[in-house]
């Protein structure tokens, strides 16, 4: 054969004389000059590629999901079936996997030969967090015979609850490696190199896994009140494990993602969720002289373009711009919020497919918390890219607040309201601590809030429009603190329940992954509002497998509806559980 | 081992074995290089040359009678012969000639003029490595399109002028646009992974026909085909190598079929020993063709309320009625009397920045009637064409050449889009000494497309990163003032328009701000040096090179409403596809009359051909001073770069036996080594053969009958292998500088796992391919008939197979399964009336039908999605034809009802359902061609039976209601049939908008699948030649006009009747995906006049 080879290239060889070349018959061209070889790579630069894609593309996606289907944010999609399309996991499949899960296998090698210990053990927590993750959105994944490349392209699932012992694993070494005296990697974005917050960071992982799978392990409540007990978990918000966002737009863009989809050049894209808004707003929103449940949440959550929602609370009907103004709610809505909610509060109902209508500049935004964009100063400004703290947020992916409220939860199933009313509040009071710090220190005080600027706000103008002027953040908060507490003492056990789950969820905004496990264990709250479409079909108790997983891959096959229970969720089959649906 | 081959030198490391080897081998190449005459007593020699035109005879048999001396002329028509001293007689034959004898006498020099045997039609078409062979000696289908089908059409486009004149050759424009790319494939595809494009050979070198285009189909793919290049005037003909048995000296390139291309200035034919000149001189109107039939009752708005909306479901402009516009408060009597409403400028949201920067609108009244903008918007092209072609040869004939020159200008009927090309090549031949002959053609082109960016849209904008003219053009609003409504902010250069928070781009902002543009320089062309070792043995040597020099630009400068925020802060990107292609040719020919019955002929050759793709760029974004567009003017800077280098190394054989006159017999092999795969798999030969046989000649009792005249049979059998492009063996790694911030505002550096899994096992895909045909002529060679059938299979499928991403790999390329296609070609002939000096009427038909079945996709999967989006795009599914479409359908009951939800649309049903197939039943080419003296007319018709199409454009002017369903009363209310999810008859009212909007726009993608069949009047052309007595007293030759006209009618059955929708368009590009189309663009109607002269 090779000598044919010759052959040929010997009486190739005048022509090649003539042109005094012969690079035409070299025949060994495997290698790809335009990408980098497998041994060129660097530990520090997997380690960064990871804690992004952890953040932009595991956290954020699925927090996004977890929020619409729990009404935390907008779910766009009458019937729970074809909500979400099973591609529409695809990129979250391929990042968590071929990318970031990958990256963190391939660093791995390289760390662990140059005693890289820092590096292996932020890579187990954000592994063992996507586990979770995994598991509780699809059920059984791959896990065990994952990432074998040629060796196995057909890779079968492992049985949630391994997955999850799995993740638990990684967790506790990565504790072990994190008291390991190593090298630090050139960025940890997350806790900046403090390996004791890293630690907290995994053993309050470890609680929300304990947490979740308390239905099916009757030793999860021990686990979880062992962490608790040691301390060594995060219990004030400058531990809170969350990535931070920057404000470039371009190249790269390093803004938060519901920011760039809210602040745009041609208006939001984005509509925030009516029944949240309307939970947030309180009782009578008719009076926010003397509110009644108002959360001042709402005014860093939400930024509003208007000052009014056309066809609600009187205001007079905009076909164009909000269409269901004109409508009278359907049967099924009676004692929910319809269309959207008073005072430019404008978003959309939970299942809401219609069209989209020239209102990018008049809907809700998100607000400066967690997205970064603007703080509601009842100016009613339309805004453009840039505005507001220019999507320099956060994603919250484990707080100081949420684990008060899963403290309060062991202690609603035993029984002791008590104690779960003491744990809800003190998770309420981290929240709306690091909620209202969000916005600069001066925008509070320019703002409608605190000492003075009357003059800026005459009360007409801000009575008319907004809440009252002359509170402080701290009265504000008080007053609704003391509603809420008076609302609590007054529930029956299902309505403390309800409202545990709804603070739970109020203080979740920015990651629905916990919120949406929360409501899968404990079926609360039962008030959600309701999909528009009155027959829905059931509650999506695990999403379809991403098409790109489930076309590929000749061991699984596609589920046949989203009724399938995750190996944690023992209760009653969909539809009637959850009761809100 | 014998000698060490190294870059730069040969080196011989000489055993006392190895060094006989070498001896010998120089011995035998001396020996054949000294192998001269055989002592004889006399010589006679001549020129044969064509009765007809006076053009040399290549190829003419040159006998002496009752003998077996004889020779064959040589390319030049000369021949030499020695012979006994005395008498004797000279036969010379020709296929399709008539035999001619001369008595030699005393003569030395015998000169003879042949002119045509109308008995014995036949003709000599060029085969692989540019052999010329007598056509009945072919084992395999050829179809051959001569230069008159060619030149002075409306189109500039090759590929496109091509279209429906060769049977079993599917031609698919990118779009009507000027310079977008075309498709060919020749008997569907073979691969859904590799190309199914065909090589390119132009004057026996390779050429590359590839589409570069600027991005994929969602963020938009312009890009020319490169045969763009070639000026269709300045083409001799063109011959189609089908099948594999055809193209097997070609090796794997020549898997999809070749077209071979004769240039005016490559082609030997022809030179006549004065010069001639020829110019022509075209002038085409360009229009578009499928312009929609808009309704003119109903403007913008939902729910037949006004609003400034993407839709037309609108008031009426009717004042009455219960859609009336007088139920809208937003529409009243303006001061002229006419319904108006408040400007949109006036309304629209302050954030766009539009009331302030446009104060004369406020509180302007603006006409609710409707506007034809989209009519307006849209132009009509002037094509100028002018070639001028230059030909002779010196007084002896030694030494001939050819200049051409073209120049194109073709304008096209969107604003913005323009193509310009000019052409120059020069060719010649030259017979330096008695054994040396040399040839040598060198072109260059410059071609300069410029088109607003197209990019797939989906009836609301375009999904992807950048702007597309046509997303937001044709499903405006009856009410909008397209043309009338100012698309530029006066103080921010930004796009405006009438949607009140400005997120539609205005499509005259696009045109003025926007744009691709691909200039394109290339040089081609190849020298042949030819040494005549004997009469009947001759190396030639052939070095051909093409290169071309793409310099793209894509640019929007900043303030659009689309795509990215990338796109709207500006972009500018600036780079240069350099692609080259060397190739050297040495071939050893030979030609032997082997006893009485029996002649050979050979050819042997090695070759080698280097293709580098060199890529080099910069993106850069964040215009800073509007306008301006230098990268210097730009925030950021990103860079483009790609290269990819792949060698082919090959030797090949032929032989070709004839018996007698009615058996042939051609038996090649080739074999490749391709530099991109590991060595054990990079190897591959391909053995064919092919019989022809003449059963009229072969069999005396047939031989006088008086309806066959001639009849061919033949059968071949061919082989060839894919390789793949780029790098699949590779193992990865991606460096990103740009991934995020740090906090302190620098760049972070990442690195990632690369997705593509390489795969060091992978194999060539092996196609084979089993052809019959019948060739025959009856009725006095009236009816003339050319059939084949094929049978191809393709095996070891190189798959770009989707991995699931848990493998920790999204993507590697595998050998799986196999697909068997079929298919069959007829041409057909009638002449209805010959007669030579007065009417002439024939009819011409080519039909063609090709299957592909997926029969194996290997153990482990059973679709393989190769093109669109993977839930919506062409998929290969086990037992399914090649080109079948999958998306969402609606989702139906175990009964097979349809599913409706409680809002009255279609349940939807995800995953890969099957919604059409885009593969034709089959297509169909009727050519009539009716001459009177110096009249002729031409009339191609064609016919694409069936084949699927999604189009988002019929969709969308449904689903936006800008055009009316046929027979449908917009005040009228739908129910869908069906039944509820709790199994109810459905009985939910819904009215117009909400069927077209949610369930067809926007509802399951089945509902925008459409049967695509159509009828066109291809090509009409009517042409006048003055006549010679006219010219006798000028300096004139030949002069003609002609009139022709493309696509200036078509009919399409199946689909809604107001989208006068054209089928013809690739909403997936240049590739292998089919049936699917974003609101690409319109088609084209092409007409005008063309002088041609010549003196």
């Amino acid at each position: 054969m090779k000598k044919i080879i010759y052959l040929i290239k010997l009486t190739l060889f005048s022509g090649v004389l003539l042109l005094g070349s012969c690079e035409s018959m070299e025949l060994d061209l495997t290698e790809n000059p335009n990408l980098l070889a497998p041994s060129q790579a660097s530990p520090d630069f997997f380690l960064s590629s990871i804690q992004v894609d952890f953040a932009k593309e595991v956290v954020e996606p699925f927090g996004l999901t977890g929020g619409q289907v729990t009404r935390i944010d907008y779910m766009n999609g009458r019937n729970y079936l074809n909500a979400y399309s099973p591609n529409s996991f695809d990129r979250e499949w391929r990042y968590a996997y071929q990318r970031m899960m990958s990256d963190i296998h391939l660093m791995n090698t390289l760390a662990v030969e140059s005693e890289l210990w820092y590096h292996v053990a932020m890579g187990q927590v954000m592994e063992a967090y996507t586990l979770l993750t995994l598991v509780d959105f699809y059920g059984n994944v791959p896990y065990s015979e994952a990432f074998l490349g040629s060796e196995n392209l057909n890779p079968s699932v492992d049985d949630g609850a391994s997955v999850y012992a799995a993740a638990i694993a990684l967790l506790d070494d990565a504790i072990l490696n994190f008291g390991k005296t190593a090298v630090d990697p050139q960025y940890d974005f997350y806790y900046d190199g403090d390996w004791t917050k890293w630690i907290k960071a995994a053993n309050t992982i470890k609680m929300k896994a304990y947490m979740a799978t308390r239905l099916v392990d009757a030793s999860a409540i021990t686990k979880f009140d062992a962490i608790v007990a040691s301390g060594d978990y995060i219990s004030t918000t400058a531990d809170d494990f969350q990535f931070r966002w920057g404000t470039n737009e371009i190249q790269p863009d390093t803004r938060h993602p519901r920011y760039a989809d809210s602040y745009t050049s041609t208006g939001a894209e984005r509509y925030m969720s009516n029944s949240l808004m309307d939970y947030m707003t309180g009782k009578d929103p008719g009076a926010y002289s003397t509110p009644v449940n108002f959360d001042p949440r709402t005014l860093f959550y939400f930024y509003r373009q208007s000052s009014a929602t056309p066809g609600v609370d009187g205001e007079p009907a905009d076909e164009e711009t909000l269409e269901c103004g004109l409508y009278t709610a359907p049967n099924h809505y009676a004692g929910f919020t319809y269309c959207g909610v008073a005072r430019g509060w404008w978003g959309r109902d939970h299942g809401n497919d219609n069209g989209i209508p020239p209102d990018g500049f008049l809907r809700a935004l998100a607000g400066v918390y967690p997205a970064g964009g603007a703080l509601d100063d009842a100016t009613y400004d339309s805004k453009v890219n840039g505005d507001g703290n220019g999507g320099n947020g956060i994603t919250p992916i484990m707080l100081a607040s949420w684990v008060n409220f899963m403290i309060a939860e062991t202690q609603m199933i035993v029984g002791n309201d008590a104690a779960a009313k003491t744990a809800m509040f003190e998770g309420i009071s981290k929240s709306m601590d690091k909620v209202t710090n969000s916005a600069t220190t001066t925008d509070r005080f320019d703002w409608l809030f605190g000492t003075a600027t009357n003059d800026a706000y005459p009360d007409t103008v801000a009575l008319h429009y907004g809440p009252a002027v002359g509170y402080t953040i701290n009265q504000f908060d008080s007053i609704f603190q003391v509603d809420l507490s008076a609302d609590w003492d007054a529930a029956t056990t299902t309505g403390k329940w309800d409202i545990l789950a709804m603070q739970y969820f109020v203080a979740s905004y920015g990651n629905g992954i916990d919120a949406y496990n929360f409501y899968r264990r404990t079926g609360y709250p039962t008030t959600l509002q309701p999909n528009i479409e009155p027959n829905p079909g059931g509650f999506i108790r695990s999403f379809y497998y991403p098409a790109n997983f489930a076309n590929n891959n000749s061991s699984v096959t596609q589920k046949t509806g989203v009724d399938v229970q995750v190996f944690w969720d023992n209760n009653a089959s969909s539809p009637g559980f959850p009761i809100a649906n | 081992m014998l000698y060490v081959w190294n870059c730069d030198k040969l080196i011989f490391k000489p055993k006392i074995n190895s060094m006989k080897k070498i001896l010998l081998f120089s011995f035998m190449l001396l020996s054949a290089l000294v192998t001269e005459s055989w002592a004889q007593e006399r010589t006679i020699s001549g020129t044969v040359t064509s009765a007809e035109d006076g053009s040399t005879m290549p190829g003419v048999n040159v006998v002496l009678k009752g003998t077996t001396n004889g020779t064959i002329t040589d390319i030049d028509g000369n021949y030499k012969l020695s012979i006994p001293t005395e008498g004797g007689i000279l036969s010379f034959s020709f296929v399709g000639l008539t035999t001619e004898e001369v008595e030699i006498g005393t003569q030395s020099v015998i000169d003879l003029a042949m002119s045509a045997d109308v008995k014995q039609l036949s003709e000599v078409v060029v085969t692989a490595m540019g052999i010329s062979r007598d056509k009945q000696a072919l084992g395999y289908a050829v179809s051959s399109v001569s230069s008159e089908n060619i030149e002075q059409k409306s189109e500039s486009d090759l590929g496109r002028v091509l279209k429906g004149k060769a049977s079993g050759v599917q031609i698919q424009q990118q779009s009507g646009m000027s310079g977008s790319g075309t498709s060919i494939i020749i008997r569907g595809m073979n691969t859904f992974s590799g190309s199914n494009q065909p090589l390119f050979i132009v004057d026996g070198v390779p050429f590359s026909g590839a589409t570069n285009e600027q991005g994929d189909f969602v963020d938009g793919n312009n890009g020319s085909s490169r045969f763009l290049d070639l000026d269709p005037n300045n083409i001799e003909d063109v011959s189609v190598l089908k099948g594999l048995a055809a193209a097997t000296l070609y090796g794997t390139q020549g898997r999809n079929g070749v077209i071979l291309i004769t240039t005016k200035t490559g082609s030997s034919n022809g030179a006549v020993k004065k010069t001639e000149i020829t110019v022509s001189s075209s002038l085409f109107a360009n229009e578009i063709a499928s312009m929609p039939n808009y309704q003119n009752e109903y403007g913008g708005g939902f729910d037949q309320s006004f609003g400034w909306f993407f839709s037309n479901w609108g008031p009426a402009f009717e004042e009455g009625g219960s859609a009336g516009w007088g139920n809208q408060p937003a529409i009243t009597v303006g001061a002229n009397g006419n319904p108006v409403l408040e400007h949109p400028f006036s309304t629209a949201s302050s954030a766009t920045g539009i009331p302030a920067a446009f104060p004369e609108y406020a509180g302007r009244e603006y006409d609710w009637k409707p506007y034809d903008g989209v009519k307006d918007f849209f132009r009509t092209g002037i094509i100028k064409n002018n070639s001028i072609n230059i030909r002779g040869a010196s007084s002896d004939g030694m030494v001939s050449y050819n200049v051409s020159y073209g120049n194109l200008k073709d304008e096209g009927f969107t604003p913005g889009n323009t193509l310009d090309r000019n052409t120059v090549t020069i060719g010649g031949s030259a017979k330096l000494t008695n054994k040396f002959r040399i040839n040598a053609t060198m072109n260059y082109a410059k071609t300069d497309f410029k088109t607003p960016p197209v990019a797939a849209s989906y009836g609301s904008n375009v999904d992807g990163e950048n702007a597309s003219i046509f997303g937001n053009l044709f499903y405006t609003p009856r009410s909008i003032d397209l043309m009338g409504i100012p698309y530029q902010n006066p103080i921010t250069g930004e796009s405006v328009y009438y949607r009140q928070n400005n997120s539609i781009q205005h499509p005259l902002w696009t045109v003025h701000n926007a744009g691709n543009i691909q200039d394109t320089h290339r040089a081609f062309g190849g020298v042949t040096l030819l040494y005549e070792i004997s009469e009947n043995l001759n190396v030639n040597f052939r070095y051909g090179h093409d290169v071309y020099s793409e310099n793209n630009v894509n640019f929007s400068n900043k303030g659009g409403k689309t795509g990215s925020v990338a796109n709207r802060s500006g972009v500018y990107q600036t780079w240069n596809n350099t692609n080259t292609i060397d190739d050297l040719n040495l071939a050893v020919n030979g030609n032997y009359d082997l006893g009485q019955d029996f002649d050979i002929s050979f050819t042997a050759g090695a070759t080698s051909r280097r293709d580098v793709f060199d890529q080099n760029g910069v993106k850069s974004t964040g215009q800073q001073v509007f306008n301006v567009l230098r990268h210097s003017n730009f925030a950021a800077q990103d860079e483009i770069q790609t290269f990819r280098e792949r060698n082919i190394l090959a030797a090949y054989g032929q032989a070709e036996v004839g018996f007698k006159d009615f058996t042939y017999m051609t038996l090649a092999a080739r074999k490749d080594w391709v530099s991109n795969l590991s060595e054990e798999n990079r190897s591959i030969a391909y053995p064919s053969a092919s019989i022809s046989f003449l059963p009229f000649k072969a069999i005396s009792a047939l031989k006088d009958n008086n309806v066959v005249d001639f009849m061919k049979l033949r059968v071949g059998y061919g082989t060839s292998a894919n390789f793949p492009t780029g790098y699949p063996v590779a193992s990865t790694l991606v460096l990103n500088t740009q991934t995020f911030q740090d906090a302190a505002g620098k760049d972070v550096v990442t690195n990632t796992s690369g997705n593509v899994l390489g795969n060091s096992d992978l194999k060539p895909e092996k196609i084979g391919e089993l052809e019959f045909g019948l060739e025959a002529r009856m009725l006095d060679n009236r009816l003339s008939l050319d059939f084949s059938m094929y049978n191809r299979t393709t095996t070891d499928l190189i798959v770009d197979r989707p991995l699931d991403p848990s493998t920790g790999f999204t993507i590697t390329k595998t050998n799986v399964g196999e697909i068997k296609s079929n298919g069959i070609e007829v041409d057909l002939a009638y002449d209805w009336i010959t007669n030579n000096d007065g009417l002439n009427f024939t009819t011409s038909l080519n039909w063609f039908k090709n299957q592909a079945i997926v029969v194996d996709l290997g153990l482990d999967t059973d679709i393989v999605v190769y093109a669109g989006f993977s839930t919506l795009g062409n998929a290969a599914i086990k037992d399914e034809p090649l080109g079948t479409m999958i998306g969402t359908t609606i989702d139906r009951d175990a009964d097979g009802n349809y599913l409706v939800n409680a809002a009255g649309s279609y349940q939807i049903k995800e995953g890969n359902n099957i919604i059409g197939n885009a593969t034709p039943d089959f297509i169909m080419n009727l050519n009539n061609s009716l001459s009177y003296k110096n009249i002729n007319l031409n009339i191609l018709f064609s016919w694409t039976q069936g084949g699927d199409i999604y189009t988002q454009t019929v969709q969308t002017l449904l689903g936006r209601g800008v055009i009316n369903d046929e027979g449908v009363d917009r005040a009228n209310s739908f129910i869908l049939p069906g039944v509820n999810p709790d199994g109810t008859k459905n009985t939910t009212q819904i009215n117009n908008s909400t069927y077209y909007f949610s369930n067809v726009l926007y509802g399951p993608d089945e509902m925008g699948v459409y049967d695509a069949t159509v009828f066109r009047l291809q090509e009409v052309s009517l042409g006048y030649t003055l006549p010679q007595k006219i010219l006798d007293k000028t300096p004139f030759g030949v002069v003609s006009l002609t009139f022709t006209g493309n696509n200036l009618w078509f009919y399409t059955p199946y689909m809604p009747k107001n989208s006068n929708f054209d089928p013809n368009v690739a909403g997936l590009g240049i590739g292998n995906g089919a049936g699917f189309e974003y609101l690409n663009g319109p088609s084209s109607r092409r007409y005008g006049l063309s002088l041609k002269a010549s003196f």
